[in-house]
């Protein structure tokens, strides 16, 4: 199976299996959650560090994946050192497309087939449901073992429950009733990563301001 | 970073002298696996001398103890500096590893195992 970045797997687990669609409530944050997920991924990657005043990068080798590599230049070529949540904000602002950019690359890597859909004769959309469910099912799985196990979770697993928790994508493995009882933990394991701290404060504020999820953290 | 290696008892010490980020991080990542590979599973770490720890440098821990813990250990830290104490409470790590004022306290609470 592809390795799937932490991007790609926040866009499976947005997605609306039943129409191939990301689910509408979670649009407002749903390019924040992607570009939390390219900044994980390139910090996973030992591309970038970062501590309570900014995020930075340190080494500048392309990681051969071109929304990666993007962003890891326009950190590496800034000459002001930013925070965390301003590059989530900055990068994620007025990219309409980024949601559709996910969404074809993981159909072109199989794990998502193309429909074209035309309706009122001359209107055409395209969506995106999954080829098997496998790559969600996975992630799904290794979220409930992070919540469930109470043992010290794993870098990756750590920040994918930071991308879940602020797109309230929990919702998919958790009832009302069982993520207010999982929220301490939920909100004691998205702490222990910056950019994890940084999803949840830029997401917290959409949020804020237009309209509720089952957001924790 | 330097960093020195001393077991005793079951019990092995390092003591970081320098700056724990990306460039460094993996240097404790490796001291802490080969300790557990030699069959210790608890470890004091002196951080008395680190005057900078990022994200990365979490990381390492994050994965130390992970590992410890899945060997019946755990890990201690002692001798924060503040601004290094700053991070590891704004990211909560007092819940993964035991931290402490004093070699001898974390130590103390380390062979007692008691939870971080």
């Amino acid at each position: 199976m592809r390795h799937l970045t932490l991007a790609d797997e926040i866009v499976v687990l947005m997605l609306d299996d039943s129409v191939g669609e990301l689910k509408p409530a979670v649009m407002p944050v749903a390019n924040v959650a992607i570009m939390g997920g390219v900044l994980m991924e390139l910090s996973l990657m030992g591309r970038l560090d970062s501590d309570l005043q900014a995020l930075f990068a340190v080494d500048t080798t392309p990681t051969g994946d071109s929304l990666l590599d993007d962003v890891l230049s326009q950190i590496a070529t800034s000459t002001v050192p930013h925070p965390s949540t301003w590059w989530i904000e900055t990068l994620s602002r007025n990219r309409a497309e980024l949601p559709e950019q996910i969404l074809e690359r993981l159909a072109t890597a199989g794990i998502l087939r193309r429909e074209d859909r035309r309706f009122l004769w001359f209107f055409s959309t395209r969506a995106y449901p999954p080829v098997s469910g496998q790559e969600e099912q996975e992630a799904l799985a290794r979220l409930t073992e992070v919540l469930f196990n109470n043992q010290t979770p794993a870098p990756r697993d750590t920040l994918l429950l930071g991308l879940a928790a602020a797109t309230g994508a929990l919702e998919k493995i958790l009832s009302d009733h069982a993520m207010a009882q999982a929220a301490p933990r939920i909100a004691d394991i998205v702490r222990l990563e910056e950019i994890g701290r940084a999803v949840s404060t830029v997401a917290g504020l959409i949020w804020d301001t237009q309209g509720p999820a089952t957001i924790i953290a | 970073m330097d960093i020195t290696s001393h077991i005793e008892a079951g019990l092995a010490t390092l003591t970081l002298d320098g700056r724990l980020d990306f460039a460094t991080s993996r240097v404790l990542e490796k001291a802490a696996a080969d300790i557990l590979d030699g069959g210790t599973h608890r470890i004091l770490i002196d951080m008395a001398a680190v005057p900078y720890v990022s994200s990365a440098g979490l990381r390492a821990i994050l994965v130390a103890a992970k590992a410890a813990q899945a060997t019946g250990g755990g890990i201690a830290i002692h001798g924060l500096q503040p601004m290094v104490a700053d991070v590891f409470i704004t990211s909560g790590f007092g819940q993964i590893v035991i931290l402490a004022e004093t070699g001898a306290e974390a130590r103390d609470r380390l062979l007692a195992g008691k939870a971080a």
